[in-house]
């Protein structure tokens, strides 16, 4: 048995649009321990979605393309085998959550139809055992008298009930991976806390590995055990949880725990956000992709795109400053 | 499900009374003269009798005395009968069918129905299947195919595409001829010992265990069947297709793939229902007008439907059938509206338990 439970080495996603080939993911390696809870953060655009999406063949194609890398679950290279197989993964093994609950579920199906197919499918239940247990999911991610909600329509849900119908699908054949694609994003915040309490306390009683994909720095600290910074297709900061917030090292992670809201804080002019948006990538750059909205640009930066380093014992940078002291690390 | 087609059921008078008005004031258009054969069989001849004939229906009379006339008919002074009423289902006498229009709808429509039912399948079905396929083969060769083909169909006159098909099949080939029946069969179908259980020649062949009717009812309708399809498959292409990539597109089509589902069960299980939706809006329409008579289909391949009926009569300036007729279709339009929107409902649950 390998260490890691997956393990993504090299891994690049391209998209064929009119405009040109985007780069959405470029050279992206990290792995996960099983039980561990890996944070993703980055703003909208960084490749978050498309990197997990990835992992599961999940792309568009066209116009997508996985274009090089592996991604090895269990050893097994998700990326070469067949359909056949990964269908047997998606689902039973790797489950996903997407961000916007009113989208995800299918509007012309049940609740209940939703919820049992992948019992029937993985688990071989039949529609006896699959109601049931479609009845006890419901009960469990914290939806009361469940049993005449099988037979409601999306449509007939909240916001919120929807995002926890989503989670008890994907945690019905008891998943050794959850990944969840900011699933409090199109959420208000009361229910965003809600639905974090709940994938914490399911984590507690299942035990599963969980990829949590956010914009929101906010939420990784309580949640999470190491953190993946996302810019423009690459990891360019990689940490411990404590130690990022302790010591942030990329200026745009600098930026965006500068971002976060604070409570102790009602001044609100020091509630600064990073200038401009993530790029489109048409080409591979061989600048550092964030220089144009970094504080700390040297010449350096303009001329190479700094690799990703070890600065400490559980902490890399893909930086040429010392935000320190601002000089070259 | 229930209050929907209720409150959908209490708009049909509202709707009636409109086709009626607007049916209404073009009758008006006419003179008295005219007008009359709402009422009388024969076109009178002399001026009296003309006069007699425009005081008793009362003709001159203002527009909504007659229009209730209209409605419910006029007692005769003499016999007590009542005349005229399309309430009652009296729709005038047809000049160019020597009969009463409503006793023609009876001849020709359960033709067109037959025609119609068996015009479905191969013309919405394949439609569909067309279109479903083009999507997912987004931009391969049989979309691209498919697109050409069915746009060559939608490009051709109605009337040229029916005569390339009696050149080649009647005249060259002499497996399908026009009309309805084989004479000698259609003297069998006449006969009182053939039952019209439905009206409809196939059905009836069938329940009267002759399938040779059938057959034979079949090929000839299999010209204008081949051309309402193909004049059609155009437009079911384009819907569903870009239906469905619209839908092949959202995000539950990816949360059904991250399930495991097998891609067969993606498409067919959850895209293609959701894609169905504005199909079936068009499905509704083109019924409509199968059932409101193909005017020019039924002419070129001489089948005694609505459509060629109403083409007779139109051309001989005989307008109090053509009217009765627009009453008659009007009615099946109102109707097909109501079955549209259930079928919409049946598809929608947002529409139906909203
Ligand atoms: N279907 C697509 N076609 C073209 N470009 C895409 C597509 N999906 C994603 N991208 C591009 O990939 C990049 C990363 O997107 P994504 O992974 O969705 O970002 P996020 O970090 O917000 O999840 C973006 O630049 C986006 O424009
Ligand atoms: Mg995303």
């Amino acid at each position: 048995m390998p260490e890691l439970l997956l393990d993504i080495q090299g891994l690049e996603t391209q998209f064929k649009t009119p405009d040109g080939i985007v780069h959405a993911v470029n050279g992206v390696s990290f792995g996960i321990k099983e039980g561990e809870t890996l944070a993703v953060v980055g703003e909208s655009g960084c490749g978050k979605s498309v990197t997990m999406l990835s992992v599961l063949r999940l792309i568009p194609s066209p116009p997508g393309k996985v274009t090089a890398g592996k991604a090895l679950y269990q050893g097994k290279d998700l990326l070469t085998m067949s359909d056949e197989e990964i269908r047997h993964i998606r689902g039973a093994q790797i489950a996903m959550v997407f961000q916007d609950p009113m989208t995800s579920l299918n509007p012309v199906m049940t609740i209940g139809k939703q919820l049992m197919e992948p019992l029937q499918l993985h688990l071989g239940m039949d529609n006896n055992q699959a109601t049931n247990r479609a009845i006890e999911l419901l009960e469990m991610v914290g939806i009361s008298e469940a049993k005449q909600h099988l037979k409601d329509y999306p449509h007939q849900f909240s916001g919120g009930m929807r995002q926890r119908v989503m989670i008890a699908m994907a945690l019905s054949c008891n998943p050794q991976i959850l990944i969840a694609d900011e699933p409090t994003t199109a959420l208000d915040v009361t229910i965003q806390a809600q639905i974090v309490e709940l994938v914490k306390r399911l984590r507690n009683e299942l035990g599963m590995t969980i990829i949590w994909i956010t914009h929101d720095l906010g939420i990784v600290a309580g949640l999470a055990q190491r953190v993946l910074v996302m810019y423009g297709g690459y990891i360019i900061e990689e940490s411990e949880v404590k130690e990022l917030f302790a010591n942030p090292s990329h200026p745009y992670t600098l930026g965006l725990i500068g971002s976060l809201p604070r409570i102790d804080d009602n001044d609100r002019s020091r509630l600064f956000s990073i200038e401009g948006m993530p790029p489109v990538l048409y080409t591979k750059p061989n600048a550092c992709p964030f220089a144009p909205r970094c504080k700390y640009v040297m010449d350096r930066c303009w001329k190479e795109n700094p690799t990703l380093e070890k600065i400490g014992p559980e902490h890399k940078v893909a930086c040429f400053v010392d935000v320190k002291n601002g000089r070259n690390r | 499900m229930t209050t929907f087609i209720i409150r959908r059921l209490l708009l049909v008078p509202l709707l009636l009374f409109g086709v009626t008005i607007i049916i209404f004031m073009m009758l008006q258009l006419l003179s008295p003269v005219e007008r009359s054969a709402l009422y009388v069989r024969d076109f009178p001849k002399n001026e009296k009798a003309v006069d007699g004939i425009i005081r008793r229906y009362g003709l001159d009379k203002p527009f909504y005395e007659q229009y209730w006339r209209w409605l419910v008919g006029i007692k005769d002074p003499v016999s007590g009968e009542r005349n005229g009423g399309i309430l009652f289902g009296d729709l005038g006498y047809s000049r160019t069918a020597s009969q009463p229009v409503n006793e023609l709808i009876k001849n020709r429509f359960p033709n067109t129905l037959d025609l119609t039912i068996w015009t479905i399948a191969p013309m919405i079905l394949v439609g569909i299947w067309l279109g479903v396929q083009s999507a997912i083969h987004h931009n391969g060769w049989f979309d691209q195919a498919a697109r050409m083909f069915s746009i060559i169909g939608t490009s051709f006159p109605t009337f040229v595409f029916g005569l390339m098909l009696l050149m080649f099949f009647y005249a060259n080939l002499g497996w399908f001829s026009p009309g309805r029946l084989t004479d000698d069969l259609m003297q069998v179908v006449n006969k009182p010992t053939f039952i019209k259980y439905t009206s409809l020649i196939t059905f009836d062949a069938l329940l009267n265990g002759r399938v040779d009717i059938f057959l034979d009812a079949i090929s000839h309708m299999v010209m204008p069947i081949i051309t309402l399809s193909y004049i059609s498959w155009a437009t079911f292409l384009r819907v569903t297709r870009s239906s469905m990539l619209e839908t092949l597109r959202m995000e539950y089509v990816t949360t059904a793939r991250a399930k495991g589902l097998p891609e067969r069960d993606v498409i067919y299980k959850h895209a293609q229902p959701n894609a169905m939706i504005p199909v079936v809006t068009l499905a509704g329409f083109s019924v409509v007008g199968l059932l409101g008579g193909v005017t020019i289909t039924e002419t070129v391949f001489n089948y005694p439907g609505i459509g060629s009926a109403a083409a007779r009569a139109a051309v001989n300036l005989d307008v109090v059938t053509v009217l009765g007729f627009a009453i008659f279709i009007g009615f099946i339009l109102i109707v097909a509206n109501l079955v549209t929107d259930v079928l919409y409902a049946v598809v929608d649950p947002r529409v139906r338990l909203s």
